[in-house]
């Protein structure tokens, strides 16, 4: 008898032992989840301001170089009086994709109707070229082949980004000076610069979230 | 007879030349120029150039000002000495003062129809438009003439917009709105204006787009440069000596400028080569290089085997472009100051007209480096002239 309840009071110890080092191991790893948060967060802030520095700079330098351009070629041929008002599909459209994290996706470039060569331009780094996770890299022939047909897109794509460039361009006319393209890319990189921003400010609340929700 | 200038000069350009040195006094100096350069936002430059011959201008402007207001008050102060000067000229004087406003023009021009092909509001466009370049329609001289033909001072546009000239050339500018092609445009409105005799090489029924647009303001450009360039030759003397040089060094520049931004554009180049004006130190071997060149570096190596503009390009490193526009300006002031090393002649009236504008282009540098707190790029692109 005595035998029996000691094998139960042993049972019920070694259960609340288990649940003991469960509760314990579920401490550990909320811990370690909060930890995970907090460094997220850390991180993401981290970025964020890096990447506040770098459009502050851009835009800085995007309206620098505008000023130059309309120093070099005069007031009248760059004036906001030029700009067209004719009803035109938009270059670049922003996609957002409605997840647990909402992230952007910026899409440059994109002529309503074309070819669908656009260039997309994500954050996400699984969908670049050359990941380490490409399964071509193990097929070597078939990669070389795919290499130079990759090659040709890239390049007819390039091609196409510069003539959409020119285009929207050419509101000043045919023929501008190579500091408004400047100011152009500098545009341009300042707007992927805010696709990043919004898509860190996105993981930097997702990690705040978590660790509040503690 | 070249040389003795000064046994009739006087009679009619005396008064004139007096009031162009005396104008070309007043220009902006180096010392007024740092001072500018010190200033914190745009009403400390108000009130440095409230000392200045701007100063009335500005000075009922209220606070926040602009950059373009500061340009487009200047610029009214250029016009009106302008007007002085144009409405107390004789022949052949007028003619030339007149010559010194067709580039304007042309640039007015393109700005209305670049502006209503992208259905902007007329009257906003006219209110851009530069007024040294507004024109009204002789419509009831016959035009008889290849060449613009001298008018009396009295008949000539006035810069008033309120008065009645204005809106005729209201109703004139906006007809320029309705045309679709340059055919047109030429029928429709500038037959009867100065530009019309430049219109003969650009009449296409193609329609106006972007790049038609920019064909037809360079061509235009280069035949008034030829036309100007001939008037000059015909008048002879010291005028023919000196105006020669300025716009040979003119149509290099432009030659320079439509390489470096045609790199790269659908322009060919067969059309590239027939936007160079027909005359200059380039023409004819420097443009036939020219018209193939694909980058800034092709075309300094076009350049430097001509030794005025060998020092220029020497002042870039390689595959820069930055600074070519600065160092053109240098070079056109030191050649515009040279004018006024000699007298009797009409070339200190363009000289003088040049120099104010590369005066306001300094103002309107200094106040966007100002305006935006870059003052530490302040210097690479102000021209100082004395």
């Amino acid at each position: 008898m005595s035998g029996d309840e000691g094998i139960e009071i042993y049972e019920e110890g070694e259960e609340i032992m288990d649940v003991s080092n469960e509760a314990e191991a579920k401490t550990e790893f909320e811990k370690g989840k909060g930890d995970e948060n907090v460094l997220q967060f850390l991180d993401s802030l981290d970025e964020y301001l890096t990447l506040m520095d770098s459009v502050n700079s851009k835009l800085r330098e995007g309206w620098f170089d505008l000023a130059s351009a309309r120093h070099s070629m005069g007031t009248l041929r760059i004036n906001s009086t030029l700009l067209d008002l004719k009803y035109h599909p938009a270059a670049s459209t922003l996609q957002v994709t409605e997840q647990e994290v909402p992230r952007f996706a910026l899409s440059k470039w994109a002529s309503k109707g074309g070819s669908g060569k656009e260039k997309h331009f994500s954050t996400d780094a699984d969908s670049e070229m050359g990941s380490p996770r490409s399964p071509q890299l193990r097929h070597r022939g078939v990669f070389e082949e795919k290499s130079s047909a990759k090659d040709e897109t890239v390049l007819a794509a390039d091609e196409e980004i510069k003539k959409e460039r020119a285009k929207s361009l050419s509101v000043f006319g045919g023929l501008v000076s190579p500091k408004l393209r400047g100011a152009q890319l500098s545009f341009e990189t300042a707007l992927e610069t805010l696709v990043e921003i919004a898509n860190m400010r996105s993981s930097m609340l997702s990690a705040f979230e978590g660790i509040t929700k503690k | 007879m070249y040389g003795f200038e000064a046994l009739t000069f006087n009679i009619h350009g005396g008064y004139l030349e007096a009031i162009v040195r005396g104008h070309r006094a007043g220009l902006l100096t180096t010392a007024d120029y740092n001072n500018l350069c010190q200033c914190e936002n745009l009403d400390d430059i108000k009130m440095h150039l409230s000392a200045t011959k701007y100063g009335s201008y500005l000075q009922n402007e209220p606070s926040p000002l602009h950059t373009t207001t500061i340009v487009e008050k200047c610029t009214l102060k250029l016009v009106d000495d302008y007007k002085h000067m144009l409405c107390q000229a004789t022949e052949p004087m007028s003619t030339f003062l007149e010559y010194i406003r067709y580039g304007h023009m042309i640039d007015n021009v393109v700005l209305i129809v670049t502006g209503t092909l992208h259905e902007r509001d007329v009257q906003e466009l006219i209110e851009k438009c530069h007024p040294l370049g507004m024109f009204d329609r002789y419509s009831n001289r016959p035009f008889a003439s290849s060449r613009p033909h001298p008018v009396a001072a009295s008949d000539r546009f006035s810069f008033s917009p309120l008065c009645f000239s204005h809106c005729f050339l209201f109703s004139s500018i906006a007809t320029l709105a309705v045309a679709q092609n340059m055919r047109e445009l030429y029928r429709l409105v500038l037959v009867d204006t100065p530009l019309a005799p430049y219109f003969s090489e650009c009449l296409t029924s193609e329609d106006l787009d972007d790049m038609n647009i920019e064909i037809m303001r360079n061509t235009l450009y280069k035949a008034y440069l030829e036309d100007f360039y001939k008037f000059c030759q015909k008048l002879g003397g010291a005028t023919a000596e000196i105006m020669s040089d300025l716009l040979a060094f003119e149509a290099d520049r432009r030659a320079v400028n439509i390489t470096i931004n045609s790199i790269g554009t659908e322009l060919t180049r067969e059309d590239r080569k027939k936007l160079y004006s027909n005359f200059g130190l380039l023409y004819p071997y420097g443009h036939e290089e020219l018209a193939i060149c694909e980058d800034i570096d092709q075309v300094r190596g076009v350049m430097e085997k001509y030794p005025p503009y060998q020092a220029i390009f020497s002042k870039m490193s390689y595959g820069e472009s930055q600074m070519l526009d600065k160092a053109f300006y240098e070079e056109e002031v030191r050649r515009l100051c040279l004018a006024f090393e000699q007298q009797f002649h009409y070339a200190v009236f363009f000289a003088y007209m040049r120099l104010r504008e590369q005066e306001i282009r300094n103002l309107m540098w200094i106040s966007e480096c100002v305006a935006q707190n870059q003052k530490s790029r302040i210097h690479d692109s102000v021209v100082y002239m004395f």
